[in-house]
């Protein structure tokens, strides 16, 4: 499985199931490219005619069972690719964000910074995403100003950071680990935001419950609004 | 006075943009407000501007004479500086669309240089951020303009009416009223650099686009006026393949390229309207104050996203359906054979036009709209691929058991499937919602759309070019070159791009001027290649403007092809035909034994005293 992964690092619950899509997409775009490929390498060398060719080809126009296959595979495989993993990849991320979660994480996009507001500890953190291992959280995103988008490789997840509009998406970290070892642990703004847009990132550190509530009680306590 | 009109039109512009300008200072005075601001200015004077360029380029003369019963004046030049004039000949125009936009396909590709030379290592190079996102800006945008016009505007304008049997198109003075609305364009994006810039790309998401510089109204007055030339273009197609075809062009004898310009005129005189207002209402914002994208006056970011991709996508069928239409008949000709399941081709045109206006939310996945628009939107754009999938069976179902012939358009035309079948393919991945939560804006993005769009079209623009080269200027291109430029193209294309998917699955999110230290490799790998792609136009340019000048004088019909267009003179005269051409069957009758597509017309015969009473 691990050499499957074509991803770097995969961190969260939801990561799982986008990996396994992508799999899937790849395993089956493998034949396909193979197909065409192969045709486009058999045809040209077997039907090429040094220069111009003297006479004409078949008068071929159409072949109804050739046309009926191709018609009904690429019409399978397309029904195939929306319900599996489509649908189904769909329907599980889903499962995952109806579930309640153990902590809420209010995120706030400005240019060209990220605030991050834990409300039910009461503290506030512009420096550092920091999140316990296991524990479900819901992350409340908007913005200030222009549009951003939250991602966060590791996590596999993104969702846009717009102005009067509160977006909300679903993480459940499953393995520690922090920026200094892997830039997939970074939270990146993925939504052109103007000059510093690429330098809009904030490290992410997964850590055990213990070490989460230590580096909570250090933190800045949050305005009460 | 060679260039009399252009002078004309430059001073008329200049005189209508002082007008325009000083009457919004005026009204901005007389309200009691700062009369000076540079961007309601710039507006009102660019409007104004507009108008004076248009009637002193030939407007007045061709055309407004006639509003007011004059007689409209007959330009009487033949020469080469028709090209530099108000012209209503479709070939004229065809070959300034091609011109233009070949420069500015060269602009957009040094734009593209500098920024691979900018993403060579993580840290600044060149560039700083501000001057990256500008530069990747225009490069969009004059490329997406590139993408749009030179097929539709080139290739259809020169070959739609000669491939129908047509004198002309239906309008000929909106014609060249589509081609002389340009200039201003070119003009407002290249002025862009001095007014700041403009940083949020050819999307224009709000509120950046509100808030940035003065560069952005620029930006959107140019895409503005684009979109009015697009409008313009695609209804005088419609008009002029529905009614401008010769005596026994019935719609299923119609060549696959005319069929596909018909597609994507009917997607582009509609769609094309909603981005208009779209960036109508982002320069309202700017200059007027409105609000309907200001979520603190109860306006909605979100609802311009919308807008803007109910048309940008249907745009890329604008671009990618000519690209078809290019490859296919390409194809047909070199293997001499019949273009395989051509009724199928036909159906699938017109169902992607049908389900292109369907599937824009998927550029909307990870934007924060109504989570129950997913499932409806992924399945509509992955429907998608079985029209497209068609279109593949059409190719390779021609080319079985054709005697091809390995000329330069048809390697490119062949390069076209190989490129598109990645393009398409990679498509899936960001279709597919729980892939394109990770996908979407990163670099995956960015190759996939490069390989339909570039390695797709830009190849199909290729082969029609090399292929339709003789008949336009009337010269061979030399063969060799072609060949070696093909080859060239190929890999270093592959190369250039095949890797950004790697990056984009690494982490790389698109549209930054840095990235992580671990992705040097890959964007170093990817610039080097970039460079050496960027060589091989080069070798194209110098080809084309040597042979231009010096290359062999071209046969009327040197490839034995069937359709229309090589059943006359390279070029063509300024009539097309002779007389009339009388179609007699399908274009693409090849080793059927006595079939004809076309016989002449005969002149002052029954066909053309008809023709000329009606
Ligand atoms: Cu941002
Ligand atoms: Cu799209």
């Amino acid at each position: 499985m691990t050499k499957w992964d074509l991803f770097p690092l995969a961190a969260a619950e939801e990561a799982r199931v986008v990996d396994d899509a992508f799999r899937v997409l790849m395993i089956m775009s493998v034949p396909v490219f193979t197909f065409v490929l192969a045709a486009l390498l058999y045809a040209i060398p077997r039907f090429r005619k040094g220069g111009e060719p003297a006479g004409d080809g078949p008068a071929i126009h159409t072949h109804g069972p050739t046309v009926a296959t191709w018609f009904l595979a690429t019409t399978a495989l397309t029904l195939l690719v929306i319900v599996f993993p489509g649908t189904t990849g769909l329907l599980e991320l889903r499962h995952h964000a109806a579930r309640e979660p153990d902590l809420v994480v209010k995120v706030e996009g400005t240019r060209f910074f990220w605030k991050m507001t834990y409300p039910q500890q009461g503290v506030l953190s512009v420096t550092e995403l920091v999140l316990p291992v296991g524990k479900r959280v819901r992350f409340e995103v908007t913005a200030t100003d222009v549009v951003h988008s939250f991602w966060i490789p590791a996590f596999r997840t993104k969702i846009d950071a717009v102005p009067g509009l509160v977006t909300t998406t679903h993480v459940t970290p499953d393995k520690t680990g922090s920026f200094q070892e892997d830039s997939f642990f970074r939270l990146q703004c993925a939504e052109l935001c103007g000059v510093a847009h690429s330098l809009m990132q904030t490290p992410v550190r997964v850590v055990e419950q213990s070490e989460f509530e230590s580096w909570v009680a250090k933190q800045v306590p949050a305005p009460s609004s | 006075m060679a260039l009399l009109p252009l002078v004309r039109g430059l001073s008329l512009g200049a005189v209508g943009f002082l007008l325009g300008g000083g009457l919004a200072a005026g009204i901005r005075g007389l309200m009691g407000l700062d009369p000076w601001s540079a961007e309601p200015v710039i507006v009102v004077g660019y409007v104004f501007g507009l108008i004076g360029w248009l009637l002193g380029v030939g407007l007045w003369g061709t055309w407004a004479r006639e509003w007011l019963g004059l007689a409209p004046k007959k330009d009487h030049v033949h020469d080469w500086r028709r090209y530099f004039r108000f012209c209503t000949d479709h070939k004229v125009i065809g070959v300034q669309y091609l011109v233009t936009f070949m420069v500015i396909m060269l602009l957009g590709g040094l734009l593209a240089v500098l920024m691979r030379v900018e993403l060579m290592q993580p840290g600044k190079t060149l560039m700083g951020p501000g001057q990256f996102n500008n530069a990747m800006s225009l490069h969009g945008i004059l490329m997406v303009a590139v993408a749009v016009a030179t097929i539709m505007g080139g290739f259809a304008n020169f070959l739609v009416p000669l491939l129908i049997g047509a004198e002309d198109v239906a309008f000929p003075r909106l014609n060249a009223l589509s081609y002389w609305i340009i200039p201003p364009v070119a003009v407002l994006l290249l002025a862009t650099p001095l007014m700041g810039g403009f940083d949020a790309g050819w999307t224009a998401y709000p509120p950046l686009s509100v808030i940035n510089a003065p560069g952005q109204t620029l930006y959107l007055l140019a895409f503005l006026t684009f979109g009015i030339s697009s409008i313009v273009g695609g209804m005088n197609f419609l008009a002029t393949i529905i009614t401008l075809r010769a005596p026994g062009m019935s719609w299923s004898r119609l060549p696959i390229f005319v069929w596909s310009i018909f597609a994507a005129a009917l997607i582009s005189l509609t769609a094309t309207q909603f981005v208009a207002y779209g960036l109508l209402m982002i320069i309202l914002e700017r200059v007027a104050g409105t609000s309907f994208f200001n979520s603190a006056q109860g306006g909605a970011p979100l609802l311009y996203q919308h807008i803007f991709w109910f048309y940008s996508h249907p745009a890329v069928y604008i671009m990618i359906l000519p690209a078809f239409g290019v490859v296919l008949e390409v194809l047909a000709h070199f293997s001499r054979k019949p273009l395989f399941a051509y009724k199928w081709v036909v159906g699938a045109f017109l169902s992607i036009v049908v389900l292109s206006f369907f599937v824009w939310a998927h550029h909307l996945f990870t934007s924060g709209m109504a989570d129950y628009l997913h499932l409806p939107f992924m399945v509509t754009t992955e429907l998608i691929s079985i029209p497209t999938g068609v279109v593949f069976l059409a190719g390779l179902g021609t080319i079985w058991l054709g005697r091809l012939w390995l000329t330069t358009p048809m390697l490119f035309a062949l390069g076209f499937l190989f490129n598109f079948l990645i393009g398409g393919i990679t498509g899936i991945f960001l279709a597919d919602v729980p892939t394109d939560i990770q996908l979407q804006d990163t670099y995956f993005v960015v190759a996939h759309f490069h390989y339909t769009i570039m390695g797709g079209e830009v190849f199909a623009i290729m082969a029609g070019g090399y292929y339709w080269f003789p008949k336009i200027t009337g010269r061979m291109y030399n063969d060799r070159l072609g060949k070696l430029h093909f080859w060239w193209m190929l890999v270093t294309y592959n190369l250039t791009f095949l890797p950004m998917f790697w990056a984009g699955v690494q982490g790389m999110n698109r549209r930054v001027a840095d990235f992580p230290p671990e992705l040097a490799g890959v964007n170093l790998f990817a610039s080097i290649a970039s460079f050496f792609l960027a060589a091989s136009f080069v070798v194209l340019v110098y080809n084309l403007v040597v042979s231009w000048k010096r290359g062999p004088v071209a046969a009327a019909n040197p490839w034995r092809a069937r359709t229309l267009e090589w059943q006359t003179t390279s070029p063509p005269p300024l009539e097309n035909f002779p007389a009339e051409p009388q179609v007699m069957g399908s274009p693409y009758d090849y080793g059927v034994p006595g079939s004809v597509h076309s016989r002449p017309g005969i002149a002052g015969g029954a066909q053309e005293v008809k023709h000329a009473q009606g």
